[in-house]
């Protein structure tokens, strides 16, 4: 009862589904127990520098970031040494106890040991924040990841505002030094939190240690992620180096905006009378904005806009920011710029940016993090620090001047983000791509491409007719060796003996003429000569009238003999022209009971391509014996008879076999013209050819992806599925609708995304999904999207 | 042509006695057959042509159509027992290229959860 009290209280505030209640807690604790202490360390450190160095000496404690960064950088080659949780805890245990230290010394009004400060509090910054962000990549996958990170950031909303709020009360007494008594009851809570999220962590996955795997042995297994892997690792891959000068444009415009509101503070004497209090005041005021971007913004721009949007809004508004401070240097929009840029870099630039973290590969993502988190953005600092030097150097020491400059040189780095993260989002679609296998091609795709069908089945068929006619068998031959496939192979395996052609030659069938045929054992037969020969042969008059006569009489007969004469006339036919006088016995044949007759005459007719046979050939469809033959003859007939097969599709008069048929010959023709024809068809509502003419459609567009297909229809019968599928539950609706949207979207991209939906793990099904909400216009997305959801839940549970 | 039904660890298997040709099929073709067993979700189909003597360009046909079938569904199709003449002639027309062709059923059957 408790529990599901819980989960309900949760669910009006974040999207969190039934078990992940103590997870989400628990990192939201942990998430608050680690930002609170860094917003009390912080105010002290800001305050601090400004009472002892001073503002002018403000770049040179940025600089010190590149000494930091050697600092973390130690960290980075723990990692791979040390479990997880083992080093998260020596981590908390050491900021501990050099809390502890500066609670005694820090304020005894030593300048140099200000700098000190500094540097400690920015490796603390940046190595709790870097551990909480690793254990949340462990846990979730991106789908569970952007649905939640709304809410784990707010836990760190709340740790700053409410250590704000109490570092501007106690350092309003007098009392800073008590501030880090603070810290360190809190740090010390963590340690317990961060042990119950371990063991949550090896409860539901059995995993020792999130990560996936205990530390291995020294120089076994796993390489070590030290500081050159780890750049290595950044080097090699370009969506990573991406991510890195994202962070680098970031940290940089970041450094110049601290500069600049320390400097209007720095001016104000209400502010410097009570540095401390006024840096603690200013943290909370500026995290209960963030809160406010992060509980009713973050999540829901995510996952409507996507990752694009999130990723503009941060640059955007500091570029009204930089623009501002310029023109009115004071208190109120120092408060303004700082507060936009530390708001929405807690909120959803950070929220944004491990979203794009999610898609890397496991092995490649501890390396390049703590490469980018711990290093990259300490070099960065260091290049902001410098730049401010430059521009100190070329400009007076006048604060109007130099706030001026800064901004300058602002939209100049926030220009060049803003480029860069349009990059960044193009290539986190391609990443996310990349974690899809193709797990499966159409299969008339693979039989086209490894095999020569037609002459399969003409192979198979002059086996077959070596025992019943040595006619047709010669006949076979000869159509083998004109169409250049009578291979030495082919010879050998139909055993064509040169004996059989001169007892059973074609001049069986012309009576009066002797056959000129008088094959010799190992003699060639040229195919362009015979070719010829015959061909005169087939054109003489008195073959024709000949043959004619055989031709009438025979069509009429029953029995076995006759089938057999039938299928070699029909057989004879198709080596003729269609002007051939015979060719008149061709409709005959066509209608013949014999499937076997009438599938000669329907090859014959599919080369003479004469739209009298086709209305015979439709008929034909409705025979499963003759269906196929039917269906590649006229297929064969090609583009010029897609209206008259369109008429036959959208007549509901014609038996649903013939237009399941007519729709399998329509999609094998496949030109430009026919999804006009299959969709009209599905307009007129035909429930049990549906999924036939969206598989058409599917087969085409499988062929020719840059087909274009109205997608306004296209969305109507989506429309149409989601429905069915509402009602129904029917999981062939599922595939009906991936096959519509392949045909308005990128069909490799959607393809992928339903196989690996249907046959992929809980990864491939989070990334499937993840494509699928880039890819699809965000109404598209609200109609599928809860047919889809339904669906892997369904499937999760089968 | 007699085409009896049997199932053995989720592994539909179709036997297949007498010759695949167009003159010789009765009500239901193999590929209906095979497809009916699609669509009441089954995905692992063995044809059995221990006893097959013949198969015309239908019978290849129905081969061939029912390996699409199952494979556009994510299925996977297997053929076992196929006489050395006709693995003979599957291999001249290339369609060892295509279909996946195994020994005996044992092998189908292992195979198929080896995949």
């Amino acid at each position: 009862m408790a529990k599901s009290r819980v989960s309900s209280l949760l669910s009006r505030v974040v999207d969190i589904k039934p078990g992940e209640e103590r997870i989400a807690l628990l990192l939201f604790s942990y998430f608050f127990l680690i930002t609170a202490p860094f917003t009390i360390i912080k105010a002290v450190r800001d305050a601090s520098y400004l009472d002892g160095p001073g503002i002018d000496k403000l770049p040179y404690a940025y600089a010190t970031a590149l000494i930091v960064g050697i600092f973390v950088s130690l960290h980075t080659t723990l990692q791979v040494r040390v479990s997880r949780q083992r080093l998260i805890t020596l981590s908390l245990i050491f900021f501990i106890l050099t809390a502890g230290l500066f609670y005694g010394i820090l304020f005894k009004g030593w300048t140099w040991l200000a700098i000190i400060y500094y540097m400690w509090a920015n490796v603390f910054g940046v190595v709790v924040m870097t551990q909480f962000w690793m254990v949340m990549n462990d846990i979730f996958n991106p789908r569970e990841a952007k649905r939640l990170i709304g809410f784990f950031g707010s836990g760190g909303i709340l740790g700053g505002i409410a250590a704000g709020i109490v570092t501007a009360l106690i350092a309003k007494k007098g009392e800073e030094h008590e501030l880090f008594i603070l810290v360190i009851a809190l740090l010390i809570a963590c340690i317990f939190v961060v042990r119950a999220i371990f063991a949550w962590q090896r409860n539901v996955t059995g995993i020792a240690s999130p990560g996936g795997k205990k530390p291995p042995p020294m120089g076994r297994e796993m390489e070590r992620a030290g500081f050159k892997v780890s750049y290595d690792t950044v080097r090699k891959d370009s969506y990573l180096r991406l991510l890195a000068a994202a962070i680098i444009l970031t940290v940089i415009v970041s450094t110049f905006i601290d500069w600049q509101y320390k400097s209007v503070v720095d001016q104000n004497q209400w502010a410097k009378a009570r540095l401390t209090s006024f840096f603690g005041l200013f943290q909370a005021g500026l995290l209960v904005f963030s809160l406010l971007i992060q509980i009713l913004l973050t999540s829901k721009l995510v996952k409507r806009f996507g990752i694009l949007l999130a990723l503009m809004v941060f640059p955007g508004v500091l570029f009204l920011g930089t623009v501002g401070i310029a023109i009115w240097a004071n208190l109120l929009l120092g408060i303004l710029i700082k507060g936009s840029d530390k708001s929405f870099s807690y909120s959803i630039n950070q929220s944004a940016r491990e979203l794009l973290y999610i898609p890397v590969a496991p092995e490649k993502k501890y390396k390049a993090k703590a490469f980018i988190d711990m290093f990259v953005n300490r070099f960065s600092k260091t290049t902001g620090a410098v730049i401010l030097f430059v521009v100190f150097l070329l400009v007076p020491n006048d604060f109007k001047a130099r706030i001026r400059a800064i901004s300058l040189v602002s939209v100049c780095f926030l220009i060049a983000w803003i480029f860069l993260n349009l990059k960044v989002s193009k290539a986190y679609v391609s990443t996310v791509k990349g974690k899809l296998e193709k797990e499966w091609e159409r299969g008339d795709r693979i039989v086209d491409r490894a095999m020569d069908v037609e002459t399969a089945k003409l192979v198979f068929d002059t086996l077959g007719s070596k025992d019943r006619s040595s006619n047709l068998y010669a006949m076979h031959l000869y159509d083998l060796l004109r169409k250049d496939k009578l291979t030495p192979e082919i010879k050998k395996l139909v055993g064509y003996e040169s004996d059989e052609i001169r007892t059973a030659s074609l001049g069986v069938l012309m009576e009066a003429e002797e056959s000129p045929w008088t094959v010799h054992p190992d003699e060639e037969l040229p195919a362009d000569v015979l070719e010829k020969e015959i061909g005169e042969i087939m054109e003489l008059e008195s073959y024709q009238r000949l043959m004619k006569d055989f031709a009438d009489r025979i069509v009429t007969e029953k029995g076995s003999d006759a089938e057999t004469s039938k299928m070699e006339l029909a057989k004879a036919i198709s080596l003729m022209d269609s002007r051939s006088p015979l060719a008149a016995s061709l409709d005959d044949l066509i209608k013949d009971d014999s499937p076997a007759v009438s599938r000669y005459a329907m090859e014959a007719a599919a080369k003479f391509k004469e739209r009298e046979y086709v209305p015979l050939l439709i008929l034909k469809l409705a025979d499963p014996r003759t269906q196929e033959d039917a269906e590649s003859a006229l297929k064969k007939y090609g583009p010029r008879i897609v209206g008259m097969l369109g008429d036959y599709l959208e007549d509901p008069v014609e038996p649903l076999a013939v237009r399941k048929e007519v729709t399998a010959v329509l999609a094998g023709i496949g030109t430009p013209d026919v999804p006009e024809f299959l969709l009209r068809a599905l307009a007129g509502n035909p429930e049990d050819l549906q999924s036939d003419l969206i598989d058409a459609l599917d087969k085409i567009r499988s062929r020719q992806p840059d087909l274009a297909v109205p997608a306004e229809a296209v969305r109507m019968l989506i429309v149409k599925e989601v429905v069915h599928y509402t009602h129904a539950k029917d999981p062939s609706a599922v595939l009906n609708i991936f096959k519509l949207l392949g045909l308005v979207y990128s069909h490799e991209d959607i393809f992928r995304a339903y196989q690996n939906i249907q046959v992929g793990t809980k990864d491939s099904v989070a990334y499937a999904l993840e494509l699928l909400d880039y890819t699809l216009e965000k109404e598209m997305r609200d109609l599928v999207f809860p047919v889809l959801e339904d669906f892997t839940t369904a499937k999760k549970s089968s | 042509m007699v085409i009896n039904k049997r199932e053995k660890d989720s592994v539909v298997i179709f036997d297949i006695e007498g010759e695949i040709k167009r003159s010789d099929i009765t009500d239901v073709t193999l590929h209906q057959l095979v497809k009916d067993q699609l669509e009441s979700g089954k995905k692992h189909i063995l044809l059995n042509f221990e006893k097959v003597e013949f198969i015309d360009s239908f019978g290849v046909g129905e081969i061939l159509a029912s390996y699409i079938s199952t494979h556009n569904l994510g299925g996977k199709l297997k053929l076992a027992r196929i006489s050395k003449k006709l693995f003979l002639i599957f291999q001249v027309t290339m369609l060892t290229k295509v279909l996946d062709i195994v020994e005996d059923e044992e092998t189908a059957l292992q195979g198929f959860f080896k995949d």
